[in-house]
């Protein structure tokens, strides 16, 4: 080697992506597809979700009051998930809703 | 079921990225940035307003997303990545010293510090600082935002250890802590933080300081091992832009983590590590972590220790508990001898006890709503109880006193101390890494014998 030039090793390690499809059904990715939208909102229910990032509690707040003010025909229940920001909810909310509601809207992550 | 999702757009690149990972094309509008802070009129202006990706109004997207017919374009498998592993170059090309550390610090390698650049000749001589082999699996990381697994090694760790400016006697320690795979640096927009702290034997056998300035840039070992700690978290993966890294202000403590020792001579109480089930005689390293510490700049002359220390720890957001208080060994030695405080964890049952806020404070407290509020919600007590409490009623909430972490440091120079938010999180073995001495290698016989041990049992 010339003099001067001085040869080191790379601080790097060996990295592998794993999505999460592959994760859950070892090779088969877990692919899902939106479900079907509806035809319009009126009249129906909507779950308005806080996720637990701060402020998601006043957003929402202001969602609920904008489809009173604006889509009365639209009714909306809120309900915080119970696990924290990083966790799923513990209880059977998606189940309420799936059995309860009509849509959910989720947030605000940030 | 259809579903809106909604995120402030800082994190659009987030939801980009993910979409790769789950292979589904969820329908997420964007507000302004922040939402936590905003008094309602400008969040009622976030919605009605414009998502910042689109420039179309936030609710006529929220609305869209539950009545608009899912297309062709939203098939799940057009947008899966599949997995795959990086290729990695072991050698660099030879070049001169400046241009390697240009490169290293362009890399993402270092802490924007001057690094010790890692030759062959170097690494060598540090692996000699462990007995186990280069190609050793040291442990695997996760990093969640871009699911990746990364392995590391001996000799990946002893690179580092190079890089940081370590010494071989220092890598047994740097091995442990790598070994724990926690990281010094936390993909949150808040300012985490962390401290490194060691007990037993190896402190004083490589020089580590645990008195007068423990925590000041003074000391080799103190200095190069914390370090490390963060180029191999920088190295892990940590500090990618917006990708892994997201502090917004970031912590300055992270240069070396308060890398340091207990002063387990001058304690007037059993190590941190005994605490914790090991032997006096074994070596460890133990893992805080947290975002605030008080530096106390007065000696308790008007109050009692214990009355100053109270008031810094209701400034403190108890998350789950959580408190270090690190006392200067004349602050331990006082409050045994003159206030009859026997144990660490006799104190510790102290604070907790006398430590009142108003119920309100804490459950208003952001870190506490986000992680904690939803203990209460899950019917756990006690926050259950606090959450049915008018805002004015007093609750203890550092309501588990084996959470308040004490330690003794400190010089003795004055009867100071520090008061933390940090939790310990994990203290992992240090002595399993030490290099084999002959006299060890020996003490059973089998040094110097061939693998197969038929040879010469005929």
């Amino acid at each position: 080697m010339p003099t001067g030039l001085l040869s080191v090793l790379s601080p790097e390690s060996q990295r592998t992506v794993v999505p999460d499809g592959e994760v859950k059904h070892n090779g088969t990715p877990a692919l899902s597809s939106m479900a079907p939208r509806l035809d319009t909102l009126n009249g129906k229910t909507v779950y308005l979700v806080d996720t637990g990032f701060g402020g998601s509690y006043k957003f929402l707040d202001q969602m609920q009051e904008w489809f009173a003010e604006h889509m009365p025909t639209v009714s909306t229940v809120r309900r915080r998930k119970t696990g924290n920001i990083f966790r799923d909810d513990t209880t059977d909310l998606w189940k309420e809703i799936k059995d309860k509601g009509h849509a959910a809207i989720l947030g605000v992550a940030g | 079921m259809p579903t809106a999702p909604i995120s402030t757009f800082e994190f659009a690149g987030v939801v980009k990225d993910d979409r790769r990972f789950h292979g589904l094309p969820l329908r997420f509008s964007f507000t302004p940035h922040p939402v936590v802070g905003m008094p309602g009129p400008v969040l009622r202006q976030y919605i009605e307003g414009k998502d910042p990706a689109t420039d179309r109004p936030v609710i006529e997207e929220v609305i869209d997303a539950l009545t608009k017919p899912v297309n062709g374009e939203e098939n799940a498998s057009d947008f899966v990545e599949v997995s795959h592993t990086g290729s990695r170059q072991v050698l660099l090309e030879p070049d001169t010293e400046d241009n390697l550390q240009r490169l290293f610090f362009e890399r993402g390698w270092t802490d924007g510090l001057p690094i010790v650049l890692p030759t062959e000749e170097r690494v060598a001589r540090m692996l000699t600082g462990t007995s186990h082999a280069r190609d050793e699996v040291v442990g695997e990381v996760f990093l969640f935002d871009t699911k990746e697994h990364v392995k590391f090694t001996v000799e990946m760790v002893a690179i580092i250890a190079v890089m940081a400016g370590a010494r071989p006697e220092h890598l047994p320690v740097i091995l442990a802590t790598a070994s724990t795979t926690h990281p010094s640096i936390q993909p949150s927009t808040t300012p985490f933080c962390c401290m490194l702290l060691v007990n037993g034997p190896i402190r004083k056998e490589i020089g580590m300081n645990s008195g007068i300035g423990a925590f000041s840039p003074r000391n080799l070992a103190n200095s190069v091992i914390g370090r490390a700690w963060t180029l191999l978290t920088i190295n892990w993966g940590y500090t990618r832009l917006k990708k892994t890294f997201w502090s917004s202000q970031g912590n300055n403590f992270a240069y070396n983590n308060m890398c340091c020792a207990e002063n387990e001579e001058r304690s007037v109480w059993e190590p941190f590590h005994v605490q914790k089930g090991f032997r006096p005689d074994e070596s460890v390293v133990s893992v805080f972590r947290g975002w605030s510490l008080l530096n106390n700049g007065g000696g308790a002359a008007r109050r009692s220790h214990g009355e100053e220390m109270i008031l810094q720890m209701k400034a403190l957001p108890a998350l789950f508990s959580a408190a270090t208080l690190i006392l200067d060994p004349l602050v331990a030695r006082s409050l045994k001898e003159n206030e009859g405080f026997l144990t660490k964890l006799d104190y510790s049952r102290w604070l907790s006890d006398n430590v009142k806020i108003p119920v309100g404070q804490f459950w208003k407290t952001d870190l506490i709503d986000m992680l904690m509020a939803p203990l209460a919600q899950q019917g756990v007590e006690p926050y259950a109880t606090w959450k049915r409490l008018p805002d004015d009623a007093l609750i203890a909430p550092y309501n588990k006193p084996e959470q308040i972490n004490i330690i003794v440091i400190g010089g003795e120079t004055s009867p100071l101390w520090k008061t933390a938010d940090f939790a310990h999180t994990v203290s992992a073995p240090i002595d399993k890494w030490r290099a084999r001495t002959v006299a060890e290698g020996c003490s059973d016989g089998t040094c110097g014998l061939p693998d197969d041990d038929t040879v010469g049992h005929n």
